[in-house]
């Protein structure tokens, strides 16, 4: 049986006072700010926020709200985009960003043990001297363990993979408040059901992760990038085909549609031609990315890919990439005051040609105003849809266009979400991806969690 | 008297879990039996054997995807990729001779239940990184499916990455969706002769931090590479410290010379053409060097180490300080493997008593059917793991019919 969320008292300040001191705030804009991210979705404050500075901290919190069956959401840095962090039963926000300390680095086992709000800008910072780098970038200046909480990729998936494969150990305060450590820093093969993995994605549903060791990657002796525009999406979308297929191993590729060069070249005063455009980069020894740039170069022209540029010099590569870079502000500059509202859609990639193309001609119909920017390397892209919150026509408008979305990639075999989760903007669209399985995972939340306190109402209903 | 069921569709696996479950009726699941002797002998009433579900269900070269039956057997996927030049890239072991059921048994489903990842995982991940998504029945008796085609896909928890690794123990797979990759052009192996375990483990830590994208690193003590499969490995008489490359033939001439230059220090180096590779790692692959010495001939018991790389030279010097036995190294040293002389409680204080403060865990992966049944096969968890283990095996499975005990006693 779900039991009712109890609410914060002032008993419950008082026993969280006393492990964090002053470190806690009822104060209605330091609610506010946690209880929304960066979307479109009606914020909710919690009731009170805690800011831990330790594993012992946060397992004292989450002890002292299971006792009261208080909800606890986990915070990292609020970039998530579907309601994640919202306390829809109010509760206790654990806000994780003081947790910034790189515990250590192992250069020669190639892995580094972070506590959960470390940003991966802080991480490779921290990582400059040793020659390695943590690849995995979302967008947006993520933590850590949000990011192990919600999965992440960037663009880097195609080459590195996403957090999912590149999470070695954790410890994770369970929702009763007591510590596990997952697995260590070994490899980890059969040692046990691999619960690891089982909280990478999982949303602050199932435990609060304050520790995470990560596998890193040798910098690359070369890097080269290079921007080539097409007559259509379905030429570039080939041209990624048929590079993936090659065994070439791109770093990146990020395509970019017509209106979104547009709209970076009018924001960033660049001269690209206004059509559908790739980016890539390659990394590499010197020789393996002039050759790997010379046979994506050659698919590219078959394909009717023009203007091929590339660059090896690092302010060369930025003067490249800024397009890229600024898509986002580029785009919210078509439309001055408005909100993007981002799909996430991934399908297989035999697919997304076909997929790019009917939502540019369902957004052609639409009144809708937006960009669309993709991860084509693994099917992933995201359309930007600018829209006024505060017009409700529009937003209802915003979501018919996205369930039509949803279920035109569904119907392709593909997923809701390829990077960004279900936190409670998208749970119906989970049941319909998946029906019985929110079965299974509704089972395993009630038995991690059996008073449904840990982030309570994202994911699955309990 | 066990009794074999065999359905040939996945809604006759559903009915007959759903009534193991009803009869609270245990069921030993069992693709082709080759990995039967991996893990703790299951007391199960009966036999689910799936070997009917078999058969490519989906196979698109273009976009790197496959799907197939359960049972499905590797060599009937590695025959399909290999014709369009391509291959699984976890490199599934073929643990069948060693485990003294004969080779070129396994399903895929085997494999990845199993988690079995080859020496390309370190580079290119384990087993459980290249499910997409599978079909399985639970031990409730519900059919579920996780994940799809995509490579990218958030939506709720990573049920595949539950299943891999969990030995059947949470629900039976009755198909699944796994990545492949292009077949390199050219493969190439670099070895390094005469290099002490910690010089060998020290040599391969850095080539895999040089730029060289390494995709497997094996260390062989001179008396394991003298069972070596491959002529010249067999012959060098000394250590032998092998660095895989594989891509494009330039590309790997290159790398191969760079890495030459690079190991100068850590003694001679020799080169394996792309045949001879493919038959090196294979073995290693394989732990073929530690099946002549099987059940039948002298008993070794076979361990699975997976430490911090760095610590695996340590740790094989204390286990072989005590013991009588033979190890050689995988995944750049975080990957050992032991075949030690027969003990009845298989030496298993001993040997998980050598793993030191950074962590890890041992598998008791060959030994006969009592000493599995009596040491614990896999890693003793710390109390509030074990509860946490239970739990989802009682979430998946509340009345225990699927392989039972096979993993733990009692879960
Ligand atoms: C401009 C922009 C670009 C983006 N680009 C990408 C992208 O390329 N790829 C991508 O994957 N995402 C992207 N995102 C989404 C977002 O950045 C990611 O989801 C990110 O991983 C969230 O991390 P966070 O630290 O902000 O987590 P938060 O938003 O604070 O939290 C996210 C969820 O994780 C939980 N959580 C946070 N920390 C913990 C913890 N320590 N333990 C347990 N649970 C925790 C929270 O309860 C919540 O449910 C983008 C977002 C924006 C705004
Ligand atoms: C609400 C919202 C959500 C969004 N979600 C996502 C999302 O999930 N995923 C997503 O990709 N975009 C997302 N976007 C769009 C994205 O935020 C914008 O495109 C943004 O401007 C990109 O910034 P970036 O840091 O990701 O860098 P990008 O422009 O994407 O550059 C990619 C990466 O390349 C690197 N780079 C650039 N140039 C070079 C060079 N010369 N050499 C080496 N490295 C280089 C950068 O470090 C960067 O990490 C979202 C936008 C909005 C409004």
């Amino acid at each position: 049986m779900a039991v009712e969320a109890a609410r914060v008292n002032d008993d419950l300040i008082e026993a969280l006072r006393e492990i964090v001191g002053p470190r806690l705030s009822t104060s209605a804009a330091v609610c506010e700010q946690h209880g929304r991210d960066e979307s479109y979705h009606t914020p909710h404050p919690p009731d009170v926020v805690v800011f831990a500075e330790s594993t012992d901290e946060v397992a004292g919190i989450v002890k002292a709200c299971a006792r009261r069956q208080v909800p606890v959401i986990p915070f990292g840095a609020g970039t998530s985009l579907e309601g994640h962090v919202a306390a829809l039963h109010g509760g206790v926000c654990i806000d994780l960003g003081a947790m910034d300390q790189v515990v250590a680095v192992n250069p020669e086992d190639m892995d580094a043990t972070v506590q959960a709000g470390v940003t991966r800008a802080q991480l490779n910072t921290y990582l400059r001297d040793t020659g390695l780098f943590f690849p995995i970038d979302p967008g947006a200046e993520a933590s850590i363990g949000g990011m192990t909480a919600t999965r992440a990729s960037g663009t880097n998936a195609v080459r590195y993979g996403t957090m999912r494969e590149n999470v070695l150990a954790l410890i994770v305060v369970l929702a009763d408040g007591r510590v596990i450590r997952t697995s260590r820093r070994a490899r980890k093969s059969s040692a046990g059901y691999d619960l690891t993995r089982l909280f990478v994605g999982s949303e602050g549903t199932l435990g609060v992760i304050t520790e995470i060791t990560l596998r890193l990657y040798g910098i690359p002796e070369a890097i080269s990038a290079a921007v080539c525009a097409f007559p259509t999406v379905a030429d570039a979308v080939n041209t990624v085909i048929l590079t993936i297929q090659s065994g070439v191993p791109v770093a990146r590729i990020e395509l970019l549609d017509k209106r979104q060069m547009e709209a970076v070249n009018t924001y960033s005063d660049l001269e690209y031609a206004a059509a559908p455009t790739l980016f890539f980069e390659f990394h590499g020894t010197e020789r393996a990315v002039a050759e790997q740039a010379e046979t994506v170069q050659a698919i590219a022209a078959d394909l009717g890919g023009e203007n091929f540029a590339w660059a090896t010099r690092p302010e060369d590569r930025d003067k490249l990439w800024k397009a890229r870079h600024d898509a986002l502000y580029a785009s919210l500059a078509l439309r001055p005051g408005c909100r993007g509202w981002v799909t996430d859609v991934c399908v297989p990639i035999s697919r997304l040609a076909e997929c790019i193309t009917e939502t540019t001609a369902d957004l052609e119909k639409s009144p809708l105003i937006a960009t669309i920017v993709g991860h084509v390397g693994d099917g992933n892209f995201h359309v930007v849809l600018l829209v006024d919150p505060d017009q409700a026509e529009e937003i209802a408008e915003a979501e018919r266009f996205n369930e039509r979305l949803v279920m035109r990639a569904l119907a392709m075999d593909g997923t809701c979400t390829g990077e960004h989760g279900i936190g409670h903007g998208k749970m119906d669209f989970l049941i319909a991806e998946h029906g019985e399985a929110v079965g299974v995972m509704r089972a395993i939340k009630q038995a991690l969690d059996p008073d449904n306190i840990m982030n309570p109402g994202k994911i699955v209903r309990v | 008297m066990t009794e074999t069921l065999t359905p040939e569709t996945a809604e006759q696996v559903l009915e007959t879990v759903q009534w193991a479950a009803a009869e609270e009726t245990p069921l030993e699941v069992m693709g082709a039996g080759s990995k039967r002797a991996y893990g703790r002998p299951s007391p199960a009433a009966h036999r689910l054997d799936l070997k009917a579900l078999s058969g490519i269900e989906l196979y698109e070269p273009m976009e790197l995807v496959m799907s197939a039956k359960a049972a499905t057997p590797l060599a009937d996927i590695d025959a399909a990729l290999a014709e369009n030049r391509q291959r699984l890239g976890f490199e599934p072991a073929d643990l069948g001779p060693l485990l003294g059921t004969g080779a070129g048994a396994g399903t895929i489903c085997g494999a990845v239940i199993c988690n079995l990842s080859g020496p390309g995982r370190i580079k290119a991940g384990a087993a459980r990184d290249h499910i997409l998504g599978f079909h399985a029945v639970s031990g409730r008796g519900g059919r579920f499916k996780s994940g799809g085609r995509v490579v990218k896909n958030v939506t709720g928890f990573d049920l595949s990455k539950l299943m891999a690794g969990s030995f059947g123990t949470l629900a039976v797979m009755t198909d699944v969706t796994v990545k492949v990759m292009p077949e390199p052009e050219e493969t190439r192996t670099v070895l390094v002769l005469g290099a002490g375990d910690a010089q060998a483990v020290k040599a391969m830590s850095e080539a895999l931090n040089s730029a060289f994208e390494i995709s497997a690193a094996a260390h062989l003590p001179a008396g394991v590479a003298a069972v070596s499969a491959v002529a010249s490995v067999a012959a060098a008489g000394a250590a032998v410290t092998a660095l895989r490359v594989e891509g494009p033939e330039p590309s790997v001439v290159y790398r191969a010379e760079a890495l030459k230059a690079l190991l100068e220090a850590y003694g001679n180096r020799e080169e394996l053409d792309t045949a001879e590779s493919l038959a090196f790692w294979r073995q290693v692959r394989d732990v073929g060097f530690f099946v002549a010495d099987g059940p039948e001939a002298g008993q070794a018991q076979v361990w699975r180490l997976s430490v911090p790389p760095a610590e695996g030279a340590g740790v094989a010097a204390r286990i072989l300080d005590a013991a009588d036995g033979r190890v050689f190294y995988d995944w750049g040293g975080g990957l050992l493997w032991l075949a030690l002389a027969p003990r009845p409680d298989g030496g298993h204080e001993a040997v998980r008593g050598a793993i030191g403060d950074g962590g890890g865990h041992a598998t008791l992966v060959r030994a006969d059917a009592d000493v599995r049944a009596a040491v614990p096969v896999f890693q003793p968890q710390p109390e509030p793991l074990a509860r946490l283990t239970a739990r989802v095996k009682e979430a998946f499975d509340p009345k225990g019919v699927l392989n039972p005990g096979r993993m733990y006693e009692g879960v």
